[in-house]
């Protein structure tokens, strides 16, 4: 083949890879700068939702209460066990 | 050097230069979403931290709870019996079989909603054991909206039927249940027990009243000399108990002749003072 069709040839290459190489470079960039928004959105939830997990503690008097009122309600059904007669 | 030569090289250096542009931007796109995600990573490790107890927390309250629950439905079966299930059938429908598995019984669970009004559901139930089944639970209910407890009890056979019961007896009607009880001293009651005022009422021998007129009547015929006995005062004699001396004899009370004569033989110092009562009470000492 002669050297000039060959040099020719490549630079045909050449031209076309260059826009197609650029179209993607630009579609991996816009998808990379869409990514911040939405994590900087994350990390707003995110520390709202570790703000709301602060009364988690209170499940703790909540247990307190649940523990008494049950002792209430089983003392409540011992007297009723000797109230009531058996059927 | 060629023109295709000079060409291809000048491609080249705009491949390389796209590259280096468009990497360049996406890297740092990269180290931004690198710094966001340090932000997020440390609200979510706060969040793990502060939901780190909530299932132990969790799982004592349901546990607590389930005891509880355990416990009241070992109640409930123990003073509902068969009929338990059909109570928190009429209650909660669809929980009478999951109450009967919890409680590892089988059976057939009968809505005691249906038959009875709840409240005598489960009085009939807790006192009596409740003929569940007495009607078809797809029919009507059996009981009366009017009188409710009627029909209730109309559900439990009695020989002579549910009406033969005997009546509670009424406080002051009978006897046994007097308001009033003997009294230990003998005296006199304004009203008997019945309202009635005491003068209105028929002399009674058995009440165990001091009845005045009447002893000397009983006595009359065995006791010649009435007079003494019946001086209960201490100005003496009263004008009618001085009377009966002055009377004709009574014939007609079989006791004869002679012991009414006997008392005015024996009764010197009363007649004397028979014209000489001044008062209605009778003669005064001093005058005998």
């Amino acid at each position: 083949m002669d050297p000039d069709i060959a040099l020719w040839l490549m630079v045909i290459v050449l031209a076309v890879v260059i826009p197609i190489l650029v179209v993607l470079l630009k579609g991996v960039l816009q998808a990379a700068s869409s990514i911040p928004p939405k994590i900087d959105a994350i990390a707003g939830v995110a520390a709202a939702a570790s703000k709301d997990l602060d009364a988690v503690v209170v499940l703790l008097t909540t247990q307190n209460y649940i523990s008494q009122i049950t002792g209430s309600v089983l003392n409540y059904g011992g007297s009723l066990n000797v109230a009531l007669p058996d059927a | 050097m060629k023109i295709q030569v000079a060409i291809i090289l000048l491609e080249v250096v705009l491949i390389i230069l796209a590259l280096a542009v468009y990497l360049i931007a996406t890297i740092v796109h990269l180290f931004r979403i690198n710094a966001g995600l340090d932000v997020v990573l440390a609200s979510v490790d706060e969040i793990v931290a502060k939901t780190a107890p909530v299932n132990g927390v969790l799982d004592a309250i349901n546990g607590t709870l389930v005891t509880a629950r355990d416990a009241l439905e070992g109640l409930h079966l123990k003073k509902g019996g068969p009929d338990a299930a059909g109570l928190v059938e009429s209650l909660f429908p669809g929980e009478g079989a999951n109450f009967l598995r919890r409680v590892g019984k089988s059976g057939k669970v009968v809505n005691v909603g249906t038959v009875y009004t709840r409240g005598v559901g489960i009085l009939a139930s807790l006192g009596r054991g409740a003929p569940v089944g007495a009607a078809h639970t797809k029919g009507p209910a059996v009981r009366d909206p009017k009188y409710s407890t009627t029909a209730a009890s109309m559900l439990y056979p009695r020989p002579g039927g549910a009406r033969s019961r005997p009546k509670s007896p009424v406080v002051g009607r009978e006897p046994a249940h007097s308001p009033y009880e003997a009294a230990l001293t003998p005296g006199e009651r304004p009203r008997d027990p019945t309202g009635r005022a005491v003068e209105a009422r028929p002399q009674d021998t058995s009440s165990g009243q001091i009845n005045v007129e009447k002893q000397p009547e009983a006595a009359e015929p065995a006791a010649p000399a009435p007079a003494p006995a019946r001086i209960t005062s201490a100005k003496g004699t009263r004008p009618w108990e001085q009377a009966p001396p002055q009377r004709p004899p009574d014939t007609g009370s079989g006791g004869g002749a002679a012991p009414p004569a006997q008392p005015e033989a024996d009764a010197p110092p009363a007649p004397p003072t028979s014209g000489r009562i001044t008062t209605a009470k009778g003669t005064r000492p001093w005058e005998r």
